[in-house]
């Protein structure tokens, strides 16, 4: 069989997919590109060209930098809290004791649950009037008197941090966990014959081992953070007085509730081009561990 | 004052007892190997030594001093692991270092240390690289550095050749024994490989089912098994066991099937006594040919002829049982043809069948 019947046969079966990547993915981004150049409105009449002016508007106008600002807040703090939390976790859940499986198990369910769910679980716990968290910390002294958790602009955005970092760090746990099961008992024997302390231990025992699956865990729940909806969605709907408005709320807020299709779609291929650095660097590294093993 | 000392070491892992009460005392500079089939509890009485699993009951002294919640690090032991257990992101030479470094050793001192040991196990082209750019062999001896620089009380091995190939496990082999003889250490050594076992020991504990079977140098242990357990470990091929029966005025065996004679010296007469069932242990190197002048005793149907360089053994059937000999590549008979053996009556040992041990010689 010729190599070139190989290739065409190769594209032949694929073509199928192909096709309809092309029909629900491609088109529509092609479509958006267009849109983006045009002032084109939601209902009504179809817009005209108006060149790089929606781009223009939104890098220079507050609510796309407000909105950059707020992303990159909660996807470093809701990050950086996932893989401390998880790694956390995955090392208690690495030791031997009674009830571990139970644990375990116990421990992927937030991660379960859907994003909605999960956000309205929250909502309740942080309810000004009857939430569990005022109530916890009225009782135990910390806090006075009620307050409303996503009520108010300062509190808002780390009340949608803890709730997404509750519901995605048992991912990460779960990754970590793989990893440290996966590091021989020989060597952890002899770092312990080796007088290794539990730092010692960790650091050049178990890291090894981590570094590369915590590294793709990181980068995938980094592109995650960044496109960060639905949560915030259910929670504030991007306020109170936008502190809690990301790119994907701006997004959503321009081309739907605003109406303006054009600016929306602009908005949305930037934040695209910015997933897709991320996504870049994602491949790359999925690439250089590749070459190594 | 002895160097290690296991006394009445037992170990249950839930309702199995995998240790059923172990004790050796090990002097000063002395090589134990542990041997035995897999299962029998090797690797976990190595790992109470060295701490890192805790006995049910009894104790480790080392240097008459009791391990009871003694931390492995302050047990003053060395282990050198089956898989090596190097650390993968740290070069060789902090690998080996690396007991040193926890243990707070200047840097200098450290330095030195690891330089000597890796002169003596000549691997100082190699430490700069990282683990995984070593051969197998390379890996091990990087192992044994590790254990080296420490200067321990005792050192612990655990399967430490059985993933290298035949050629490299026998220069290792002889590495290990060299060294031990250079540094005058007192090891423990696990192996379920019967020749490393013979080459190395100074005394080999043969270990069954969570007890020891028998100890003893390897001589003793070769020469003399305590039991047909033991005789059927040591040696490759194994020494033959030939059941039959003590002859009715007791001064020669008969085995089953009846294709065999053998006096019994008049020393074992009367341990053994008239018409006893008996198990007669011969090792396939002390059957000879039969030399037509003497009066042959054992008399086997050749089956299988096997080349093995300086010997070759014979395989065959005497009345039912199998028999082994190994000749000189002269005296190799044909396949399918008679022959006669004859087996010197002070090499052979007996057995009791019932209680599988050695009758007193
Ligand atoms: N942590 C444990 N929990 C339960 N049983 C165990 C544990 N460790 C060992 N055992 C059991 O104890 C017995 C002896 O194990 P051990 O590892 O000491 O055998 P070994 O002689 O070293 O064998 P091998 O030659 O295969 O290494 C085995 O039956 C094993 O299943
Ligand atoms: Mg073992």
């Amino acid at each position: 069989m010729s190599s070139a019947w190989i290739t065409t046969r190769a594209w032949l079966l694929m073509l199928p997919l192909l096709i309809v990547m092309i029909a629900i993915v491609g088109w529509p981004m092609v479509d958006t590109v267009r849109l983006s150049f045009t002032d084109t409105r939601l209902v009504g009449t179809s817009g005209e060209y108006v060149g790089l002016a929606n781009y223009a508007k939104l890098l220079t106008g507050n609510a796309f930098l407000g909105a950059l600002r707020t992303t990159a807040v909660f996807a470093v703090f809701s990050v950086a809290a996932e893989m401390t939390l998880g790694v956390l976790a995955a090392l208690l859940l690495d030791q031997q004791f009674r009830g571990r499986s139970f644990v375990r198990a116990l421990m992927i369910l937030p991660w379960a649950l859907p994003t909605v769910v999960n956000a309205m679980l929250w909502r309740l716990i942080y309810n000004p009037e009857y939430g569990a968290l005022n109530s916890l910390l009225t009782q135990l002294g910390i806090l006075s008197e009620y307050r409303s958790w996503l009520g108010e602009p300062g509190t808002a955005l780390w009340a949608i941090v803890a709730a997404d970092c509750w519901k995605n760090f048992p991912l990460v746990a779960l990754i970590a966990l793989a990893a440290l099961q996966a590091v021989p008992r020989d060597i952890k024997a002899a770092a312990v014959v080796d007088g290794a302390g539990a730092f010692a231990r960790f650091r050049f025992v178990l890291w090894p081992y981590l570094a590369g699956p915590l590294t793709i865990a990181l980068v995938l729940r980094t592109i995650e953070a960044f496109k960060v909806f639905d949560i915030i969605w259910v929670m504030t709907r991007g306020g109170p007085v936008n502190s809690t408005r990301t790119l994907s709320i701006l997004v959503y807020q321009e081309a739907f509730s605003f109406q303006r299709a054009g600016s929306g779609a602009s908005l949305a291929l930037i934040v695209t081009l910015i997933v897709t650095v991320f996504a870049g660097f994602y491949i790359a590294l999925m690439r250089r561990s590749g070459s190594r093993a | 004052m002895s160097t290690l000392e296991i006394a009445a070491v037992t170990k249950r892992f839930g309702a199995i007892d995998t240790l059923k009460g172990i004790d050796i005392v090990l002097e000063n500079g002395e090589f134990l190997v542990l041997l035995g089939p897999s299962g029998c509890g090797k690797s976990t009485l190595l790992n109470i030594i060295a701490g890192l699993l805790e006995p049910s009951g009894g104790d480790i002294l080392i240097d008459g001093r009791s391990m009871r919640k003694v931390h492995p690090k302050n047990r003053d032991i060395a282990m050198v692991f089956q898989s090596y257990a190097l650390y993968p992101n740290l070069s060789v030479a902090r690998n080996i270092g690396f007991g040193l470094e926890m243990r707070k050793v200047p840097k200098a001192e450290r330095e030195e240390a690891v330089r000597r040991a890796a002169e003596i196990l000549q691997i100082e082209p190699l430490l700069a690289r990282k683990p995984a750019e070593l051969s197998g062999g390379q890996r091990q001896r990087v192992a044994i550095g590790r254990a080296l620089v420490r200067d321990p009380k005792v050192f612990l091995f655990d399967e430490p050749l059985s993933n290298l190939d035949a050629k490299l496990r026998t220069e290792m082999r002889t590495e290990l024994k060299r060294l031990h003889q250079k540094l005058k250490a007192t090891i423990v050594y696990v192996t379920h490989d019967q020749v490393e076992a013979m080459t190395l020991a100074t005394r080999i504990a043969v270990m069954r089912e969570g007890r020891v079977e028998q100890i003893g140098t390897p001589r003793e242990i070769y020469d003399h098994p305590a039991s047909l357990y033991v005789a059927s470990f040591m040696g490759s091929p194994p020494m033959n066991l030939l059941e039959g029966r003590v002859s009715a005025n007791g001064d020669s065996f008969e085995a089953e099937g009846g294709s065999c004679f053998i006096p019994i010296p008049a020393a074992s007469r009367s341990t053994l006594g008239p018409g006893r069932p008996v198990i007669a242990g011969i090792k396939p190197e002390h059957l000879a040919p039969a030399r037509s002048d003497t009066r042959s005793t054992l008399s086997m149907d050749v089956e299988v002829v096997e080349l093995t360089g300086a010997e070759t053994l014979v395989i065959g059937r005497t009345g039912g049982q199998t028999l082994v000999a190994s000749v000189k590549p002269d005296d190799a008979p044909a396949i399918g043809t008679p022959f006669a053996l004859t087996a010197p009556a002070d090499h052979v040992r007996w057995f009791d069948p019932d209680s599988g041990k050695a009758f007193p010689a």
